[in-house]
């Protein structure tokens, strides 16, 4: 927690969080007085999912996502939660700027996407090509701007150029200088009601899409793959297909172990607002499904530093998956009952 | 391969510490800083993939079978359409202007295109780095 001051001098206290997107969506409300925590706006915006896509490529290997598209969190969070937000995109790049820096000056912290490579203030681990990147611009400074990006620990500076080059890159998932901000939220939304929705959304979209690649379907049709990729691929590329999964699911900005610690998180605070010990008791269970994927994880991180140990196959760590789709669709199937019987 | 240390090179270096949720001591989730062992090798991983294709690339310019213009796409992680739409030509045309003999007679209007998108001066655009 450290607080920043916006142009007009209020305060704005920057958070750290685990993924940029929920921790952009809990850092509005949260300053424009509604106190949600990330974990909240994760659950209540259904961030939680599973697809695994072969014919989207990134960096070469197919895409396999542990959340709900982006931009979904905060779309849903605001729908639930009540607010008016204005949103806006640019074709020219110079307007773009021209209209982020007339909303700071009236005091106004604006939330935008953002090209991850061209931020100039990340270091050589983080640059990679994802179109899909949020941040916070709290105030302009000289030759740049104040940002709080939430994944950080601390607010950054960042060059103008640098910024305009991020908001407006081509490419995959583009943002086209997609800017957004609060006009009005509601004050004391309907925190209960909001997370019913939020849960019914999430059981909705991990078990009941008729598509291999979505939910728990998707995770068995990832498993299956990775148990044949040796023999498919070749022991090298199969190592790589396995380290690009391994990406997705510790390194992304998932909080840990694919978002399942944060949702964990998350049903921890919804228990105490609902006073409700099935939802503690779900807690207890993501949390086991988060260590069954930080087993997979630290197996396949072995796999591929090749120790060659016997006990550490492709087929072994595909079953690790097999296992952690078993226990979603039990624990999905056990969300359902318990969100239909909870009162808003 | 120790992939973990180039990530932990990297991790001392910069300073930008992520989040990660965790249990403490009374059963509550809180934010930490320590990145995974999982993380560190896929990252690692991905750096090293990056740092040879680049690598690659290099040779190749230098061999004379490709032209620079192909290692600074490398060097900003574009692919050919990623390219040509920020360049605003035609695909086919990035493609040609990929080899050598073709690019060296491109005019300095085209030129301009390339190096505002992949963020180097012309002059640079024209040589790639020998180490």
């Amino acid at each position: 927690m450290i607080t920043e001051y916006t142009a007009t001098g209020k305060p704005f206290i920057h958070y750290h969080a685990a993924h940029c997107e929920s921790g952009v969506t809990s850092a509005l409300f949260r300053n424009k007085g509604v106190d949600i925590s990330e974990p909240m706006a994760f659950g209540i915006g259904s961030g939680i999912f599973f697809a695994h896509l072969p014919f989207m490529k990134s960096l070469g290997h197919p895409v396999s996502t542990f959340r709900s598209q982006p931009g979904a969190i905060f779309r849903k969070t605001v729908k639930r939660l009540g607010g008016e937000f204005v949103i806006k995109s640019f074709r020219d790049p110079k307007k773009g700027m021209d209209e982020l820096r007339q909303v700071l000056r009236t005091g106004q912290v604006v939330g935008l996407k953002t090209n991850l490579y061209w931020l100039p203030y990340i270091s050589e681990r983080f640059r990679f090509n994802f179109g899909s990147h949020n941040l916070i611009v709290l105030r302009e400074i000289e030759n740049g701007f104040r940002i709080s990006d939430p994944t950080f620990e601390y607010p950054v500076d960042c060059s103008a150029e640098g910024l305009q080059k991020a908001r407006f890159a081509r490419g995959p998932m583009e943002g086209s200088g997609y800017m957004y901000y609060p006009k009005t939220v509601k004050l004391n939304p309907d925190l209960r009601e909001a997370c019913i929705k939020g849960m019914k959304d999430s059981c909705n979209m991990m078990i009941r899409i008729p598509l291999p690649f979505f939910g728990v379907r998707g995770i068995r049709f990832l498993a299956k793959r990775v148990i044949q990729s040796e023999g498919k691929l070749g022991i090298d590329e199969a190592r790589r297909n396995l380290g690009a999964v391994v990406r997705w699911l510790e390194e992304v900005g998932t909080g840990g172990s694919g978002f399942r610690y944060m949702y964990a998180a998350f049903f921890q605070e919804a228990a105490e607002l609902f006073g409700s010990e099935d939802l503690a008791e779900l807690s207890h269970e993501m949390t086991v499904i988060g260590d069954t994927w930080r087993d997979f994880s630290v197996m396949s991180a072995r796999i591929i530093k090749q120790r060659n140990k016997p006990e550490e196959t492709f087929a072994k760590a595909g079953g690790l998956m097999l296992i952690c789709a078993g226990r979603e669709e039990n624990f999905f199937k056990n969300l359902d009952q318990v969100a239909r019987k909870l009162k808003a | 391969m120790e992939y973990d240390k180039i990530f932990n090179e990297l991790f001392d270096a910069d300073g930008l510490r992520k989040g990660y949720y965790k249990l403490d001591g009374q059963g509550k989730y809180v934010l930490d800083t320590n990145p995974t062992l999982g993380e560190a090798v896929v990252n690692g991983l991905m750096l090293t993939e990056l740092r040879t294709h680049l690598e690659e690339s290099r040779k190749a310019v230098h061999a004379g079978l490709k032209s620079p213009l192909f290692y600074y796409m490398e060097l900003r992680q574009f692919d050919l359409p990623t390219l040509a739409k920020s360049a605003g030509i035609a695909s086919f045309r990035v493609k040609r202007h990929l080899r050598p003999e073709i690019f060296a007679k491109l005019k300095p209007s085209v030129l301009e295109r390339y190096a505002k998108v992949l963020m180097v001066t012309q002059q640079e655009l024209k040589t790639v780095p020998d180490i």
